[in-house]
């Protein structure tokens, strides 16, 4: 039987918005508002009466992961993405392309391609890239003191592929990759300076990546090709 | 005020025909009120992250039926997640602080309600419900903000549930003379 008496529909309605109306009589509720326009504006109605009341709830600042969660359960393609869902969101290549485009160029860290005696940063953060076999391949140090990130490469050449470079990503909690690096092919340090903005992000998602690109570096500001490797810094 | 709200109907707009740098302005610009909203309704932030994401999932899915007769971009995101927050409490059906909620209005603290500005229509609603019956009004603010079923308000008021229920309809029915359409 459908609700077909005026008053009963705003009765009804109000009850639907303010929660009151549950269980199977919701569901009914819900298969007459498909059926009835009307009743459709009577829901609208009230929607709209109690917003205040909505607008009336303190905002707060959603989990910093919420975002990225969020894009793994609508966006994860199985083609690019084919583990779990719970798989990192940066493991996904295709949020990487939609951010393409937004510039980093200005972002940029300053390279300083020097050897650097290998001394432990005072009070730093420290992060081993690992291999498929688990092997540590990099040994990655960033200092709160000077700003700085060292990458040290553990077998004294970087594995190279024909025409590909290696990029350094740092994956901040807002979710855009920033460039950091192309790593060198020779030499078993490299020394980055990281800008005040690029230390507090990085502090905040601790997390870091290593992307395959075109000879050079990504040719758009944003990763284009898989995520080899990721890793996340810990306090030392 | 009129811009931001077409900025979000521009980005709802985009976000429907699948621009998913619109999507992230538009939880940029919302995320926060509806995640408070959440909190409010749930106050558990498993729960509340999960509605979230809930919420913006059905934005994403459905952000081509909006329209104005919703109200406005937030009231209509705002809709989806109470009702996906009323679902996840009728999920949980455990235990509800009762008591918390029955002292509250019993020692008269400050409703969520006080904390609302000067707008017209938080006036309006603000105005309509100290007009109402304090009974009424407890019925409706806590089944608003806490999800209470006629059932829970009963055992929160100590009512039996026929008076509840009758409370809540009554209160409803004076709202919508006081509030018009």
């Amino acid at each position: 039987m459908k609700p077909d008496n005026p008053e009963r529909n705003h009765a009804l309605a109000a009850e639907y918005v303010l929660g009151t109306l549950h269980g199977a009589a919701r569901k009914r509720f819900e298969r007459w508002m498909m059926l009835s326009p009307k009743l459709r504006r009577q829901v609208w109605l009230w929607e709209r009466r109690l917003q205040p009341f909505n607008e009336s709830a303190p905002s707060m600042q959603p989990p910093a992961d919420a975002w990225g969660a969020l894009e793994r359960r609508l966006f994860s393609a199985p083609e690019t993405a084919p583990g779990p869902r719970a798989a990192a969101w940066w493991q996904s290549a295709l949020p990487w392309r939609w951010t393409t485009g937004i510039a980093v160029a200005g972002l940029m860290a300053l390279l300083i391609w020097t050897p650097v005696p290998p001394k432990a940063p005072e009070n730093g953060l420290v992060g081993v890239v690992q291999g498929t076999q688990a092997q540590p391949l990099w040994v990655l140090n960033a200092s709160r003191g000077d700003h700085s990130l060292t990458l040290r490469s553990l077998p004294p050449t970087l594995p190279a592929s024909d025409g590909q470079d290696y990029e350094l990503w740092l994956l901040p909690e807002s979710g855009v990759p920033i460039s950091l690096s192309v790593l060198p092919t020779e030499g078993a340090e490299l020394r980055i300076t990281l800008s005040h903005e690029q230390v507090k992000q990085l502090l905040q998602s601790r997390s870091l990546a290593i992307s395959l690109e075109p000879h050079g570096g990504s040719p758009t500001g944003q990763p284009t090709g898989p995520v080899v490797y990721q890793t996340q810094l810990v306090d030392l | 005020m009129a811009a931001k709200e077409g900025m979000l109907v521009d980005q709802l707009a985009k976000v429907a025909q699948g621009d998913r740098a619109a999507f992230a302005g538009l939880y940029q610009q919302t995320s926060r009120a509806v995640y408070g909203q959440c909190m409010q309704l749930l106050r558990d932030n498993d729960e509340a992250n999960d509605v979230l994401q809930e919420t913006y999932i059905q934005v994403w899915h459905h952000a081509g039926e909006y329209h104005a007769d919703r109200g406005s971009v937030l009231t209509w995101m705002m809709s989806i997640c109470r009702y996906r927050g009323l679902d996840a409490l009728r999920r949980r059906r455990t235990d509800v602080a009762f008591d918390t909620v029955a002292q509250n209005h019993a020692c008269e603290k400050p409703g969520p309600m006080q904390n609302a500005g000067d707008m017209v229509d938080r006036q309006r609603l603000s105005d309509c419900l100290r007009d109402l019956d304090e009974r009424y009004r407890n019925s409706i603010e806590m089944a608003y903000f806490r999800g209470f079923t006629h059932q829970e308000l009963a055992v929160a008021m100590g009512q039996p549930l026929g008076t509840t229920k009758s409370w809540v309809r009554r209160g409803l029915n004076v709202l919508r003379q006081c509030l018009g359409s």
